[in-house]
């Protein structure tokens, strides 16, 4: 049935929209124009996703498998997630453009509930070789990983069955009262997560 | 009728406090954590008064980005200034874009629709989004969010707590538990089961 299409269509609106937050602020608080340029392109693709949303929407009501309230509520929510992403933008934007940032901007997002952090994967880490989804840090850590940079590779929006490698750099977020033990996991200095 | 506190604070005069640009960014980006989730909790569970508080921040996040363009003129002293100035007040601007998306989300509501479209859509999410009761045989009774070390252990983030006809938003690590509170919660599904056998009695402690 498509009215489960526009869900699973909404559902990858709403991720993205919020991962691309994550990644603006982590381009910003890492000086990192890699990270803010591919919130740019994943600013496109939302776009594109949130364009076949609408037209679905539409023509499923138009089909009567809608009703029109619901496809008129489905496109509010993906317009929702657009706006997101488009905020996201805008501040991978300051990050992009060639003043330098005022340290205040930093300060601000490292002091704030949730923390974003940088950090690389030890060859002795109890995650080394290991699927994200198996060492299920999100659950037992409360961090997650939105970002890895391997080598010159960067994998965005990781999921379960992405493999954690030695020399990763993890990009991460979550409360502030989970970095300690994830930097020591990531380290190779505490081994039980 | 009761004034909403969201109208209330919305015709609320403004006054020029003196505080940090730091502080004001630092709330901006808290509400932004929180209002998002908070705006599809009030879908979800068809809650009025969930809705209500994202139209609260809305609007203090309306006035908190009034304050900081007025700090930020105030600050640029050359041009120099200005340009870092101008990048703040985008980032500023962001946060408020964000906090209006989520009071559009909260217009859902109003809708009246037949068949709710969220319920799904959130229970496959990679976080999901429950309400869970503190039973009167929980360990949590009376501990500290904080000290519980419920996101660390969980992944789990409390977006509110209902006690009694009370609502908490967004509670801190120094907001106790107490039987009876409702918590609505956004986290990975596991520890959300974690979770709820702490609050349930079926385990001491978080591990």
């Amino acid at each position: 049935m498509s009215e489960q299409e526009a869900q699973e269509l909404l559902l990858e609106l709403k991720e993205k929209a919020e991962l691309m937050v994550d990644l603006a602020y982590s381009s910003v608080i890492y000086n990192n124009k890699e990270i803010a340029k591919e919130v740019y392109e994943l600013e496109d693709y939302v776009d594109n996703l949130n364009e076949e949303l609408q037209k679905l929407a539409i023509k499923d009501a138009k089909a009567g498998e809608l009703e029109v309230n619901e496809a008129i509520a489905i496109i509010q929510l993906g317009a929702c997630s657009e706006a997101i992403a488009d905020a996201a933008r805008d501040i991978a934007d300051v990050e992009l453009r060639d003043v330098e940032l005022h340290p205040i901007i930093r300060e601000s997002i490292l002091e704030s509930d949730e923390v974003l952090i940088k950090v690389e994967v030890s060859p002795n880490s109890v995650l080394k070789d290991k699927k994200l989804g198996d060492v299920k840090l999100a659950s037992h850590t409360g961090m997650w990983v939105i970002a890895i940079k391997r080598g010159k590779k960067w994998i965005y929006g990781a999921d379960r069955n992405t493999i954690i490698k030695a020399g990763d750099i993890l990009f991460v977020r979550g409360p502030r009262e989970g970095v300690e033990h994830f930097i020591a996991l990531a380290r190779g200095e505490e081994k039980e997560i | 009728m009761k004034v909403p506190r969201w109208k209330k604070a919305e015709f609320e005069e403004i006054e020029y406090q003196p505080t940090s640009i730091r502080e004001l960014l630092k709330e901006m980006k808290n509400i932004c954590e929180l209002i998002v989730d908070l705006a599809y909790s009030a879908i979800l569970f068809n809650s009025q008064e969930i809705a209500e508080e994202v139209r609260y921040l809305e609007v203090r996040m309306d006035k908190l980005n009034y304050q900081i363009r007025i700090m930020a003129m105030l600050a640029a002293r050359n041009i120099e200034d200005a340009e870092k100035m101008a990048g703040i007040l985008q980032i500023a601007q962001a946060a408020e874009k964000i906090s209006n998306a989520a009071g559009d989300i909260v217009k859902i509501l109003s809708y009246k629709l037949t068949h709710p479209i969220l319920p799904r859509l959130i229970k496959e999410s990679d976080e999901i989004i429950r309400k869970m009761t503190v039973s009167h045989e929980s360990k949590a009774i009376g501990k500290k969010i904080g000290e519980l070390r419920i996101s660390s252990e969980t992944g789990v983030r409390i977006l509110a707590i209902r006690r009694g006809s009370k609502w908490i938003y967004g509670p801190k690590g120094e907001v106790e538990l107490k039987e009876g509170d409702i918590l609505i919660c956004v986290g990975p599904e596991e520890g959300m089961e974690e979770l709820n056998k702490l609050l349930k009695g079926e385990v001491e402690v978080l591990e």
